[in-house]
């Protein structure tokens, strides 16, 4: 009988082995093999990689600040007319960055001092509140990008777009006067923001046209506001997979 | 998330450079969790999660619209990764008196106990493994950290270290290897 090399072990123990049934077979009718082989996955299972330590949500803005003053922007070929990024300037646009890095910071800290590694009603609260406004604003991140799709477009706009505006004021109302201005000065200035825009969706007539969306942005400056909701949505989804990272890691 | 960091990376080769500091912000925790994999140090890690992102953002025209960024600068992270690494091996020469002697006091596993014997026993494996670690060749090291603790595959660390599908499971293999001899005497052999 031919044994298994240790490569062929090493091989099966890592399912990447081009005759996995024949192994099998032979590891079941091989005591010399399986002795091996059960070493040898003592041996594997006790090597664990050393746990990464946390990075705070703030992190990737602090990689970005370190890196982007050696970028230099790329010549635009073809401006995109279906995609247009706010004409900011980059000092605002760091500005904002930051601030939304801070935002998120302060929340995840204020995730992370708390005292039990159980899931107090007070974390499961914060999940439970992270995740309904992520998910706000994602639909209103989409109705953004509508908006301002259909308002590039030369023909009559036909989208659910108020409905959809209508829906989220009810929802966006509730937030900003749940959130205290004071703690969450930039999530309180994006939902003023956002709630203005969304009345003016709102309560347009009925067929709106791309000239009544051209103007609602422009006016309303909703391109600066998607990006806001872009920076403040990458926070706060980052915070719950922290969030989630750190109930998965206290119940080991 | 794949279709959003496509129009962010369309939005930066328009010439909005903030952009990509949007996918910065989204993807820099996994990159730095795969490069402390690697390297098991935070400075090492974060250095290279800075390289990445830069050599990312030069290398932008050349991304592949089909392709994941995700995946992307993963490769790219790995690619420093390796650097880094080279660069270790030539800088510092590994303290050989702190080696391990093989031979030297065989712990019994108290298999299914969580005392004291067990936390010992833990103990040193994890000094024997980070040891038997700092031996390996960068490439060794890479590809079984991917192999063994980001289980990818052979195919796909071959892709990210730019070798043969082969070269990268003999890389693997000689580093199974090269654990067991440092940590197999801490088995009792039945
Ligand atoms: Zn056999």
């Amino acid at each position: 009988m031919k044994h298994l090399t240790e490569e062929e072990l090493i091989e099966h123990y890592y399912s990447e082995d081009f005759y996995k049934a024949e192994s099998e077979a032979h590891l079941q009718a091989c005591k010399h093999c399986a002795q091996a082989y059960e070493e040898l996955g003592k041996l594997l299972s006790n090597v664990r990689a050393s746990e990464p330590p946390m990075r705070g949500a703030e992190y990737g803005a602090q990689v970005w600040q370190s890196i982007q003053g050696s970028l230099r922007p790329y010549q635009s070929k073809t401006k995109r007319s279906y995609f247009r990024w706010p004409q900011l300037g980059y000092a605002a646009a760091c500005l904002l960055f930051l601030a939304g890095a801070f935002l998120a910071g302060r929340i995840w800290e204020h995730a992370h001092t708390q005292p039990s590694l159980a899931t107090t009603p007070q974390q499961a609260r914060e999940r439970v509140v992270l995740f309904v406004l992520d998910n706000h604003l994602d639909r209103s991140e989409r109705l953004l990008v509508q908006l301002n799709h259909a308002g590039a477009e030369e023909e009559k706009v036909d989208l659910p777009l108020q409905a959809e505006a209508r829906q989220l004021l009810t929802d966006n109302r509730l937030y900003r006067q749940s959130i205290a201005p004071a703690n969450d000065p930039l999530l309180a200035a994006a939902l003023d923001h956002l709630e203005r825009v969304l009345l003016e969706v709102a309560n347009s007539p009925d067929e709106l046209s791309s000239a009544d969306i051209a103007r609602i942005e422009k006016e309303m400056n909703t391109q600066g506001l998607l990006f806001q909701i872009r920076v403040l949505r990458t926070k706060v989804s980052g915070q719950e997979t922290n969030a989630q990272a750190t109930r998965k890691g206290a119940t080991i | 998330m794949g279709n959003e960091d496509h129009a962010l990376i369309r939005t930066v080769l328009a010439g909005e450079k903030d952009a990509y500091g949007l996918l910065v912000a989204r993807h820099s925790q996994s990159v730095f969790r795969v490069a402390f994999r690697i390297t098991e140090n935070e400075a090492d890690a974060e250095e290279i999660v800075q390289e990445a992102f830069l050599r990312g953002y030069r290398k932008l025209e050349s991304f592949d619209a089909r392709a994941s960024f995700r995946t992307w600068i993963y490769r790219i992270a790995v690619n420093c990764a390796l650097d880094v690494l080279n660069k270790r091996k030539h800088q510092a020469a590994v303290p050989i008196a702190e080696e391990h002697d093989g031979e030297q006091g065989t712990v019994q596993p108290a298999d299914g106990a969580a005392g004291p014997d067990r936390l010992l026993l833990s103990q040193e494996i994890e000094a024997r493994r980070q040891t038997a670690m700092e031996k390996l060749t960068p490439t060794e090291r890479l590809a079984f950290v991917l192999r063994h603790m980001e289980d990818r595959s052979t195919e796909e660390i071959a892709t990210a270290l730019g070798i043969a599908p082969n070269s990268a499971k003999q890389a693997v293999f000689r580093a199974v290897q090269k654990l067991r001899q440092s940590l197999a005497p801490l088995w009792v052999k039945s």
